[in-house]
């Protein structure tokens, strides 16, 4: 078939499903959403820019900002580089319909043809968000840094587009040259780390990393070289080499990969976290080890059968969730360190990255709230089972703080002291296991849930709730190392490390409560689930008419006995018509008493001519 | 001289550790009916889903009536129906049909294809969408999609899963008319009498070939385990 020829079939389809698409939109539901989504855009942007504030920097800071800021910046561009690669090595970035793989890519058409026209849209969507972002960003920086107010939006939109084209392009060309996992992990490594080295500057021997070149581009406002426009040269070039080689992607990746995207969508709009993870995982192939980092513990009767079960799947960790939970806790750790030179916000990083790290911990925990079903059938409760889950988490999320605690007390420009990096850590560490259990628990919201069809301003209040309160857990752990700075700046009454311990005990005290809702959360859903109910109108009316039928079923039975004592019960003149006390008025929306249905009679002795109810013989000749 | 249907020299398939397919030789003439036996996870869906381009090889050629897999005319000379029907959830099953139709350069939806829905009793859904369908209407959807477009070749991977007993019967029949107009048929099964309608068997173990014959239906018990 000919390119022409195939542009013609795949147009017509996909103009023929946009119609019937375009058809099943509800239009008011859409509009509702663009309008959500645009005021939570400007809330955000006014939060932002009251947080940073409009006092501008002096002179030194923009200095500072002109020597570090491209090799920082340039940071961004080599962790667009390395996700797009990694991204293009699992069959992205692409998400195609299962059935246009198996249909329109195993056809004689032009694969590229069929490729195309997916990637041009997806591409425009990320472009559109990238552009936003991005002007958004630069107008956060014009209210600080001097320059074109225009300007800074526009190169903020720019470097947006930058990333995105760098990334997309890298993907497209790793799915299409079919480069192996190992080597796009390779490549785009090397580009990140030597980014991170150059921005760290540890090395004074590290040429320049060719990203920071790309980081001058965001900082157009505060001067300008034609040099700094090769970053939109080279993301438009990967972009046009990547789709030139699209139809190069493998159709078993693609396959693979585009059930699972589906699914995952899916899942972010329900704020299932678990389910997210675990597709998230599928999407990368990350499989657990076949065989355990220590085999050892494959074998032997366990006194603690849970805490057996969880370390035996810590053991099987493949090494790809070691490495991220490693660098994800070394990346806290320098956020840490970041804190306690004065930059406070970058606790929040650090809570989030120590959570995002505890997700992995909750691993075995997660696999028990998947199956409800078999969790049902052990002879403990739910709350026992998942509270002896936790000892794991505890150790493994504490070992992660750890590890942050170390790089942030690395003996180099300006360390955190060892005391207070080793009390933060472990205070993080824990408080980010808590935030990772409440995610994985918690789960996706119940699909019939009484508070969920409440007003949206409840129903929208309670979704923040149970989105933040899990990383916020994670964030509250990071407030030693606060304590410790504060002692450390007021002259070391009480010391800083005593300082932080005692934030620790005070957290301590949340995680031991914590392990309580643990236990006794099932319990505690059940007695709110009933309040909720009880307060609802109509089952307030339901109770009430139970309630007068109740006092009306009294009141007859108490005239009966009344009766009964008076003498005046039973038929006294024998016709029948006596009956005693009068039958009770039903109300109005009660059930309609069930009438007794009348038994067939006794049958009497002697010959009746049969046993048959019916009559003998034909109608007609019964005549 | 007509190519092989198939002819695959040190054809290999590894997931990470896990061989799912050792080096295989085989070669199908082009016009042979051939079934595909073996217990489960033996490889058959594999050798299968490789042929048709679905999975990519790990070693070894494979050609497919005399062209690369990467090649156009391999994809219009191959037909594959699959276990798990894929379909549009927003397209009829006679728009299926006339989209599949199109891409193999066809008309659209013609005679041969109402002729297919009547016989697998589906006349009756053909505006109907797919989505609504039971396992076994998709099935039966799925085998007309697979047939109502040209191929010298039919890869059928366990086709009679979910199928009631007339629908099991028009797809026999379809297959044997298939075979009778030339195209060479390739179905993975663990149903024994089907191998008493074929020319040629290939057992498969752990991802070799253990036998490669005409076979009895009692071999094939003995084979496949049961």
């Amino acid at each position: 078939m000919t390119r022409a020829e195939s542009l013609a079939v795949v147009g017509d389809l996909r103009r023929a499903r946009r119609k019937q698409r375009v058809a099943a939109i509800h239009w008011v539901d859409a509009m509702y959403q663009v309008y959500i989504t645009g005021v939570v855009a400007v809330i955000a942007l006014l939060t932002l820019s009251s947080l940073i504030g409009d006092e501008k920097v002096g002179a030194a800071t923009v200095a500072d900002l002109r020597d570090r800021g491209p090799a920082a910046l340039g940071c961004l561009a080599a962790a667009a580089v390395f996700l797009g690669l990694r991204s293009g090595s699992r069959g992205g970035p692409l998400a195609l319909e299962r059935a246009d793989v198996r249909h329109v890519l195993l056809s004689p058409v032009d694969r590229g043809v069929a490729l195309r026209g997916p990637a041009y849209r997806q591409l425009r969507f990320l472009a559109f968000v990238a552009i936003a972002v991005g002007a958004g960003v630069g107008q956060l920086a014009l209210r600080r840094l001097p320059g074109n107010a225009a300007l800074w939006m526009v190169a903020g939109a720019l470097y947006g587009l930058v990333l995105v084209g760098l990334h997309y392009g890298s993907a497209l060309l790793a799915s299409g040259l079919k480069a192996p996992r190992w080597l796009a992990t390779l490549l785009g490594g090397v580009v990140l780390l030597w980014s991170v080295l150059d921005a760290l500057r540890s090395i004074d021997a590290l040429p320049a990393s060719p990203a920071t070149a790309l980081g001058h581009l965001p900082l157009w406002p505060l001067g300008f070289e034609p040099a700094w426009l090769v970053g939109p040269v080279l993301a438009a070039g990967a972009v046009v080499a990547g789709l030139a080689l699209v139809a190069g992607t493998s159709l078993e990746a693609a396959e693979h990969r585009t059930s699972l995207v589906g699914q995952l969508r899916f899942a972010v709009t329900l704020q299932d976290l678990r389910t997210v993870l675990v597709l998230r995982r599928q999407l990368a192939q990350e499989r657990p080890r076949a065989r355990p980092w220590v085999p050892a513990l494959r074998r032997g009767r366990a006194r603690f059968p849970v805490f057996q079960r969880g370390v035996r799947s810590v053991m099987r960790w493949p090494v790809g969730r070691v490495v991220r939970v490693v660098v994800l806790a070394a990346v806290a750790g320098f956020a840490l360190r970041g804190v306690w030179q004065g930059t406070t916000p970058l606790l929040a990083v650090a809570g989030l990255l120590l959570w995002v790290a505890a997700l992995d911990a909750a691993e075995p925990l997660g696999q028990e709230v998947d199956h409800p079903g078999r969790t049902d059938a052990f002879p403990i409760e739910r709350g026992v089972l998942f509270l002896q889950h936790l000892p794991l988490v505890a150790v493994v999320s504490t070992i992660t703080g750890l590890v942050a605690a170390g790089v942030a007390a690395a003996p180099f420009a300006t360390p955190v002291p060892v005391g207070v990096a080793v009390v933060t850590g472990i205070a993080a560490g824990l408080l980010a296991g808590c935030g990772a259990v409440v995610s994985v628990i918690q789960g996706a919201p119940d699909a019939v849930d009484v508070m969920a069809i409440s007003t949206p301003e409840i129903a929208g209040t309670r979704t923040v709730i149970r989105t933040a309160w899990p990383p916020a857990l994670a964030v509250l752990g990071t407030l030693p190392i606060l304590a410790g700075r504060a002692a450390e700046l007021g002259a070391g009454d009480p010391p800083p490390v005593e300082a932080a311990g005692r934030v620790l005990g005070a957290l301590l005290v949340v995680v031991v409560v914590f392990g309580g809702w643990v236990r006794f959360r099932d319990a505690v859903h059940e007695a709110m689930r009933q309040a909720v109910e009880g307060m609802s109108p109509s089952r307030a009316v339901e109770r009430m008419a139970e309630e007068r039928r109740a006092a009306e079923a009294r009141e007859a039975e108490a005239l009966a006995g009344s009766r009964r004592l008076a003498g005046l019960d039973g038929d006294e003149d024998g016709d029948g018509d006596d009956v005693g006390p009068p039958e009770p008025r039903r109300p109005k929306g009660a059930p309609r008493p069930t009438k007794a249905k009348p038994r067939p009679a006794e049958p009497r002795h002697g010959v009746q001519g049969g046993t048959s109810a019916k009559p003998i013989g034909r109608k007609r000749d019964q005549r | 001289m007509t190519a092989p249907a198939i002819e695959a020299t040190g054809l290999t398939k590894a997931y990470d550790e896990l061989v799912a397919l050792k080096p295989l030789d085989l070669t199908v003439p082009a016009g042979q009916s051939l079934a595909l036996i073996g217990h489960n996870g033996s490889g058959k869906s594999t050798f299968l889903r490789i042929v048709a381009g679905l999975l990519e090889r790990t070693g070894g050629d494979l050609e497919v009536a005399g062209f690369d897999l990467t090649d156009v005319e391999a994809r219009a000379t191959t037909s594959y129906l699959p276990d798990d029907p894929v379909l549009y959830d927003d397209l009829s099953l006679r728009e299926h049909c006339e989209y599949i139709s199109r891409l193999h350069g066809g008309d659209g939806f013609d005679g041969y294809a109402l002729d297919m829905c009547e016989r697998l009793g589906l006349a009756d859904r053909i505006d109907d969408l797919p989505a609504r369908f039971s396992r076994g209407l998709r099935q039966k959807s799925a085998i007309v999609l697979a047939l109502a477009r040209p191929f010298s070749l039919l890869l059928v991977d366990e086709p009679f899963v979910g199928l009631d007993q007339p629908g099991k019967l028009v797809l026999l029949d379809l297959l044997d008319e298939v075979h009778r107009d030339g195209a060479a048929t390739v179905v993975a099964t663990h149903d024994p009498a089907y191998v008493d309608r074929v020319d040629r068997s290939i057992a498969l173990r752990d991802g070799e070939v253990v036998f490669d014959g005409r076979a009895s239906v009692d071999e094939v018990m003995a084979l496949v385990g049961g």
